[in-house]
């Protein structure tokens, strides 16, 4: 009977070392993707001030290992203080205000099919009329996959 | 983090010393574990004649594992308190095959063989309870000193649960029958990770065929404390004060009352019950970033501050039995109401201005459920069974988040099951059900406008209008076979699930996991067959089981990242495609000395999707393999109840 039992575990034992050795032949993606400095000049960078009226010459860099996605650039206000964690910096910040007219930009951006690599580069207007202060710049790209990473700094708008 | 806690539980039933009752014979305790074993020893889960001073010879256990083919676990009272682990989910994960999802410091969800939420079933005295499917996170609305026993089906139990049985059923049981004119009993306990006090009260009695039972616990916890000062969430970085999860305190009260009316052959029971829980969330990372409040969440470890839940599950139900003769027939009526609320800071996001108030969501749900089942023997070997269930689900939505739509939701259910006893080594069954199932979802539009062009706004629909109905027939067969110390179980058949309205209908974002969730209006529904077994060897020292089992969804329902953005948030839809499943539990032990036993639990888990964008992937909440031993030495051991010591060892 032991001999039995000793047998089952055995066979259970193969199952399962089998199991986690047979690979397949689909290659899986398991590495996320990532938001690069590498080659340029990051723009832009916490603690950065800008003026309404002029752009942000947003640059980054973009890799994967196996095929991006998409990205997306989203600007928010900061003027209740809150706090994203991706950078260690902490830039002087403007006395905590409630919003009237802040602003809000949310855009989403494509990458050329294939890439693993990608400059991203836009030129973002900042409208004349919004409400000066601190102001949150997001950044988040995907990989085919799915996966995501992002980014995120502290800027200022005067 | 679980394994971590000291938890502490006190229980009059659980002391060293004899409990001397009015007839002089039996303990508090005693009593207890006698109705546990009653009812698990016939077809019906209800005991039908009040036993007292009778012995019953015989192996409990084999004549459990011979009553069905599939998997199945039974737990005492017993268990649950010498494996008291904070919640009812986290003391059942004792059980090979069984996880808990923790999902908050007091609160966590059931996996059966790695399928959870609404691909099992959690049953409160014989009623589907429902409320799992419309949150990812906040536990069963369960008072766990309720439960008297539970019983654990592991595999597709669709054939007598209806949809969502696919992994498994987990049966909660409060079932205990009084004896005595009036008893009671307390217990009080502690758990030092979050802090947490509890009472939990019973009172009850019988007169002549009448009984009545109540039931009251109170539990209170703290901020929940991890071995990290800091924590990176979602590439976030969160400081903490003090090694606490800030604002993850909290409080549970639950209630019931039962009444009963017992004689030879008839067996009625009314019982309200109503669990309460209002819990906070991590204040760090809820809502669509992580923000730093006004509020000042460290001033104290044990208040409850935005955001958070209140979570409210009250239930009136109804059970009879009658038995003559041969036949035996049960019906069931219940009402459920699942009320819960999100409440948290109003913030603007994207095109949403800042919203008035902080009711963020709000899920009211009413369900009605009836079942009649009957039992008839036909001659000496078949025990035919068969009956109908019927269930109405009405959700309504409120806040200024949107996730689940409204809907409504027509159940009907018919099934047929034979069980053929062939003599008493072999015992076969076969059985086939049918379901129709109608969902009529609302369509919802924002509550402000979202720019189109640039001259143009308009309140955005995030669902429209759904009408599906859906039909299925499932069928199971399988077999018993005992000879000398072996017992075998084999099991084959079909299990299905019907898209639930968040699958079908949700579009929107989901402020807990930052993404934005798309649902599919054209799903189909889901299947599954499997293959499984239960191998059992036992002599009076030593048992050995071991389970495998082999699971083909043809289109499993999940939810797919996708590359693409939708409004910032990446977009994730849900979508269907073939997996396949593999697995084995084994467990073994070793009874060397009276007082002293060695055990040993194994699992593995394999998960692989075989078609689709996301060929080649596990499926989420696969748990990976894991063995752990145990050495119990049981102290006391004339008195069952009592609690054991028991060093443990996971991997």
């Amino acid at each position: 009977m032991k001999k039995i039992i000793a047998g089952l575990s055995v066979a259970a034992l193969l199952t399962a070392i089998t199991a986690c050795s047979s690979d397949d032949e689909t290659v899986k993606d398991t590495q996320k993707p990532a938001i690069s400095e590498a080659g340029i000049t990051p723009n832009p960078v916490d603690c950065q001030t800008y003026s309404r009226g002029e752009a942000i010459p947003f640059q980054y860099i973009f890799t994967d290992n196996m095929e991006l996605g998409s990205y997306n650039i989203e600007i928010h206000n900061n003027f209740d203080h809150h706090t994203h964690g991706t950078s260690a910096t902490d830039c002087p910040l403007d006395k905590e205000k409630t919003a009237t007219n802040p602003w809000v930009f949310n855009k989403d951006y494509t990458i050329p099919a294939g890439s693993t690599t990608y400059k991203g580069r836009v030129d973002i207007q900042i409208p004349g009329d919004i409400e000066p202060g601190d102001y949150h710049f997001m950044i988040r790209v995907t990989d085919k996959a799915g996966w995501q990473e992002l980014k995120s700094m502290s800027i200022k708008i005067k | 983090m679980d394994k971590a806690t000291l938890a502490i539980i006190l229980s009059s039933t659980a002391l060293c010393f004899p409990v001397v009752s009015a007839n002089g014979t039996a303990t508090i305790s005693h009593t207890h574990n006698k109705t546990a074993r009653q009812t698990t020893a016939i077809g019906t889960a209800d005991s039908t004649v009040l036993m007292q001073d009778v012995t019953v010879i015989g192996n409990r256990k084999r004549d459990f594992q011979m009553r069905t083919s599939v998997n199945n676990v039974s737990i005492d009272k017993t268990f649950l308190q010498s494996n008291f682990a904070g919640s009812l989910m986290q003391t059942l994960s004792g059980v090979p095959g069984v996880k808990a999802m923790s999902i908050g410091s007091g609160q966590s969800k059931p996996a059966i063989r790695g399928l959870g939420f609404n691909r099992m079933v959690v049953t409160e005295d014989r009623i589907k309870h429902e409320g799992q499917q419309w949150g990812d996170d906040h536990g069963l609305e369960v008072d766990q000193f309720a439960v008297d026993h539970v019983e654990i089906i592991k595999g597709p139990a669709a054939l007598l649960y209806g949809s969502d049985a696919i992994g498994g059923v987990i049966n909660l049981y409060g079932n205990y029958i009084p004896t005595k004119p009036f008893q009671g009993s307390a217990s009080i306990f502690t758990r030092t990770n979050n802090e947490s006090l509890g009472i939990s009260a019973k009172l009850e009695g019988a007169m002549e065929h009448f009984y009545w039972k109540t039931n009251f616990t109170a539990i209170n916890y703290a901020d929940f404390k991890v071995p990290t000062d800091s924590i990176q969430y979602y590439s976030y970085y969160i400081r903490l004060k003090d090694k606490r999860l800030r604002n993850t305190a909290g409080h549970e009260r639950d209630g019931s009352v039962t009444l009963g009316y017992k004689t030879y052959g008839f067996h009625t029971e009314l019982k309200l019950s109503d669990a309460y829980t209002k819990s906070g969330f991590f204040a760090n990372a809820h809502g669509l970033e992580v923000r730093l409040s006004q509020i000042d969440y460290d001033r104290s470890r044990r208040d409850i501050d935005l955001p958070y839940q209140s979570v409210n599950h009250l239930k009136v139900m109804s059970h009879s039995v009658y038995q003559h003769g041969k036949i035996s027939i049960e019906a069931d009526l219940a009402y459920q109401n699942n009320y819960r609320k999100e409440l948290s800071e109003p913030v603007s996001h994207g095109y949403m201005p800042i919203p008035a108030g902080s009711l963020e969501r709000r899920f009211n749900k009413s369900t009605y459920t009836g079942t009649v089942d009957m039992k008839f023997g036909l001659g000496e070997r078949h025990l035919l069974n068969s009956g109908f269930n019927a269930e109405y689900q009405h959700n309504r939505r409120g806040g200024w988040g949107f996730i689940i739509p409204d809907f409504e939701t027509v159940a009907f259910g018919a099934y047929a099951f034979d069980r053929f006893t062939v003599n008493k080594h072999l015992i076969l069954n076969a059985g086939v059900r049918y379901d129709h199932v109608r969902t009529s979802i609302h369509s919802y539009h924002d509550w402000y406008k979202t720019p189109v062009s640039e001259t143009d706004s308009v309140y955005k629909e995030r669902s429209s209008d759904i009408r599906r109905s859906f039909n299925s027939i499932t069928w199971s067969a399988g077999l018993n076979f005992t000879s000398g110390n072996w017992l075998l179980k084999a099991n084959v058949g079909k299990s299905f699930r019907v898209p639930i309205p968040k699958e079908l209908g949700a579009d929107g974002v989901n402020y807990h996991i930052f993404r934005y969730e798309k649902g599919n209006p054209d799903l189909d529904p889901e299947e599954s067959y499997q293959v499984d077994a239960g191998i059992n060897w036992g002599n009076r020292t030593l048992s050995v089981e071991f389970s495998p089992y082999l699971n083909y969804f043809p289109n499993y329902i999940y939810m797919n990242p996708t590359a693409n953005y939708y409004e910032g948030l990446q977009w994730y839809f849900y979508t269907q495609s073939r997996v396949i499943r593999y697995g084995f539990e084994l467990q073994a032990n070793w009874q060397f000395l009276p007082f002293l036993s060695l055990e040993g639990k194994g699992e593995y888990l394999h998960a692989e999707q075989l078609s689709g964008e996301k060929k080649g992937f596990t499926l989420p909440f696969s748990t990976p393999w894991s063995a752990d031993g145990t050495l119990r030495y049981t102290f006391c051991r004339q008195q069952p109840g009592n609690e054991a010591l028991s060093p443990s060892m996971y991997t």
